[in-house]
């Protein structure tokens, strides 16, 4: 592979999709945009972005890797990577003792066992509905009149978490609803609703076994009030990088870089 | 026999499930004609050089459903692990709802059969292969049953969907009782019982007899021997049969022992894949892994094996229902011959059992990684994946505990399973880098 080689990593995830641009297998840049439902549009969208904004085309791209639950809508990809893999590879980077994934997206949740080479030694996902993902919290949000990012702020002021024992979304919903006609705070609403989140995670967790650094991925990433709740839970530090939305999507471009220089 | 229970009277077919199409089949399913129109093409087939093993499989149905649903022979509703050498034996025909509903959903007919076991108040939880058992029973898409027969392994919930099955049809209901520990006092316990529902049915049945007992008990010997053939060549790497086509067909082997068209049918079965392995010609060409698939399948989409076959190049290379667990049948002390043959079962009793089994299929098929297909809704596989999660791991063997449901679509999302499968498939190519390193 000859120096200022263009590799890109596509990650078209149920809400959001990401994409990275490496040179020489370091980032170059980055972007997202909502997916939307056309996806193979949205990719392409995707793809137009990150290049132009760095005055390239296609042609300049070396390789490239999609990945996400619509991977299979991307024409512009060489090679189509499961999240789960893209996931682990890309934490692994931006974290380098990684050892655990919790990645939680829109529709679905993974814990991720990694080896010492950042390989998917073991996985999990989430059940088949929405139960504690992104879509479920988005769903509390919008019931509660606020934005995710609020979570954080609430989750610190709320002095007990209130009791949510479904995870389930509908059923949740009508559980947030009746503890606000029982005057219960929203912050002690919010606190449950990540706690129960958390609870979930927490068997996935150890059916994979919990190896240190914890590290959290995908969207639901950067909301802190999740992210504390599982900390509390875990009782250890759960790292979340700056690029966090971006792993699967960097994991991917890696990838895509490793096979890459194999050719 | 069992208590009275609640009888289910025919409005209830009116609830949910009865459609112009239900009809239709049920009406079909009693006509001679259809039957007679049924050989005709499966001549027409033969002459045209079809597959042999295919066509023999095709017959052992369809020689059995023109018995029951004509009434020529005496049906007897059995569940998934009677073995039914028992009822080919009596001069019977088996039907097992269980199996008829991996049936149903390859054909698309499984939603009504579920709405109308839901308007039943069954719960959604119980195993679906049960629910549509129920359901088909009755819209009377199965045939009528002259007798019930079931054994207490491996599930729960087929023995009490069968009793509710035998009340909707007012006949009689056997349980065999079948002891959780393997001893000599289990086996002649186990092998009396087998003999007095033998008995008891010869009696309570018209046209059964005993009579034909040697001569079920010899064509269940005589497959075996073909079966154990086909297995030796499935040994064979590339496999020389696609496991789809495998998880297909365990209905066979979960339905036929004492049928003379099973022997037919693992003849032919491994002449194809003895024909496989000669030509080089085999089904997954540029076979990567080799997997053992423990449990069933959803029959009602190909989408997992496409993808898993054709897009990954992975095979299945051998299933645990396909396992032979049992020594050749006595023909001189058949009831306890049929008591060893439960016994054996994998399945039942202490879970090392079953993991010894799992672990034998590693190694004489030279797997890469186990998936265990987990049925919505079956506590007998289910209750034990912890364990076997364990025990994988610890032989370094990769796991997938894949959720899904083999006949009620509407419990597992496909795209998630995909993704599973597709990581799995990745997880064992990183295994492999690493190991060549």
């Amino acid at each position: 592979m000859k120096p200022g080689s263009y590799v890109m990593g596509i990650d078209v995830g149920s809400s959001v999709t990401k994409g990275v641009l490496l040179l020489d297998g370091q980032i170059l840049s980055t972007f997202m945009l909502p997916t939307g439902t056309d996806l193979n549009v949205t990719a392409g969208e995707c793809i137009r972005r990150l290049l132009s904004n760095r005055e390239l085309t296609q042609k300049d791209v070396l390789y490239t890797v999609s990945t996400g639950y619509g991977r299979t809508q991307v024409e512009e990809a060489d090679r189509t990577i499961t999240e789960i893999t893209c996931h682990g590879r890309g934490a692994k980077a931006l974290v380098p003792r990684a050892g655990l994934v919790i990645d939680i997206g829109g529709q679905d949740s993974k814990v991720i066992r990694l080896d010492e080479d950042g390989m998917v030694a073991d996985f999990v996902m989430n059940d088949k509905c929405a139960a504690g993902t992104g879509r479920f919290l988005e769903v509390m949000a919008e019931r509660l009149g606020m934005s995710l990012l609020d979570f954080g702020r609430m989750w610190k002021t709320a002095r007990k978490p209130a009791n949510i024992s479904s995870t389930c979304t509908v059923f949740a919903e009508s559980e947030v609803i009746s503890l606000l006609s029982r005057g219960i705070a929203p912050d002690a609403i919010i606190r449950g609703l990540c706690d129960a989140v958390a609870d979930r995670l927490l068997g996935m967790v150890h059916r994979v076994g919990l190896v240190p650094d914890v590290v959290m991925t995908g969207g639901v990433s950067k909301n802190e009030g999740v992210r504390l709740s599982l900390e509390k839970k875990l009782s250890l530090k759960v790292v979340v990088p700056d690029a966090s939305q971006f792993a699967g999507a960097y994991g991917a471009a890696i990838i895509g870089h490793e096979l890459a220089m194999r050719q | 026999m069992a208590p009275e229970g609640v009888k289910t009277t025919k409005s209830h077919r009116e609830i949910a499930g009865e459609t112009r199409r239900i009809k239709v089949i049920r009406a079909l399913a009693r006509k001679s004609w259809v039957h007679s129109a049924a050989k005709l093409v499966i001549n027409y087939m033969e002459r045209r050089g079809g597959t042999p093993y295919q066509i023999n499989a095709i017959r052992c149905f369809a020689d059995d459903f023109k018995h029951a649903y004509l009434r020529e022979k005496p049906c007897i509703f059995t569940s998934a692990f009677v073995p039914n050498e028992l009822i080919y034996g009596l001069g019977g025909v088996p039907f097992l709802p269980e199996a008829a509903s991996g049936f149903a959903a390859s054909f698309g007919f499984a939603k009504e059969s579920l709405a109308v076991c839901e308007s039943l108040w069954y719960s959604p939880d119980l195993c679906s292969f049960h629910r549509a058992g129920v359901g088909a029973s009755v819209l009377e898409l199965a045939p009528k049953p002259a007798a019930v027969v079931v054994s207490s392994h491996l599930c729960d919930g087929g023995k009490r969907s069968l009793y509710q099955i035998s009340q909707y049809h007012d006949c009689p209901f056997y349980i065999l009782d079948v002891p959780y520990t393997n001893s000599l006092q289990s086996l002649d316990r186990l092998g009396k019982q087998i003999e007095e529902v033998a008995q008891s049915l010869e009696q309570e049945v018209p046209g059964l007899s005993k009579d034909h007992m040697d001569e079920a008990i010899a064509n269940s010997n005589a497959a075996c021997s073909h079966y154990l053939d086909l297995c030796n060549l499935r040994t064979n790497i590339p496999s020389p049969w696609r496991g789809r086509e495998a998880l297909s067909y365990v209905v066979l082997f979960l339905w036929s022992w004492g049928s003379p068209w099973l022997t037919k049918f693992y003849q032919a079965l491994a002449k194809h894949a003895g024909d496989i392995v000669q030509s080089g010609e085999y089904p997954v060409r540029n076979e990567r892994f080799r997997l053992a698939w423990l449990n069933l399948r959803p029959y009602y989409s190909p989408r997992l094996f496409d993808y898993l076959e054709d897009e990954c190049e992975v095979s299945i290379a051998f299933e645990e229902f396909s396992y032979m667990y049992w020594d050749p049948l006595d023909a001189r002390d058949p009831y306890v011959s049929l008591a060893k043959k439960i016994m054996s079962n994998p399945g039942w009793g202490p879970i090392e059992r079953r993991l010894e089994v799992i672990n034998r299929i590693v190694g004489e098929f030279s797997v890469d990684g186990v998936v265990q297909f987990a049925q919505w809704g079956c506590r007998q596989h289910n209750g034990g994946a912890s364990v076997l999660s364990d025990y994988l791991r610890k032989k370094g063997i990769p796991f997938l505990n894949l959720d899904g449901d083999g006949v009620d679509a509407r419990n597992s999302g496909e795209a998630q399973s995909l993704t599973r499968l597709g990581a799995f498939v990745e997880l064992m190519e990183s295994r492999n880098i690493r190991n060549s390193r």
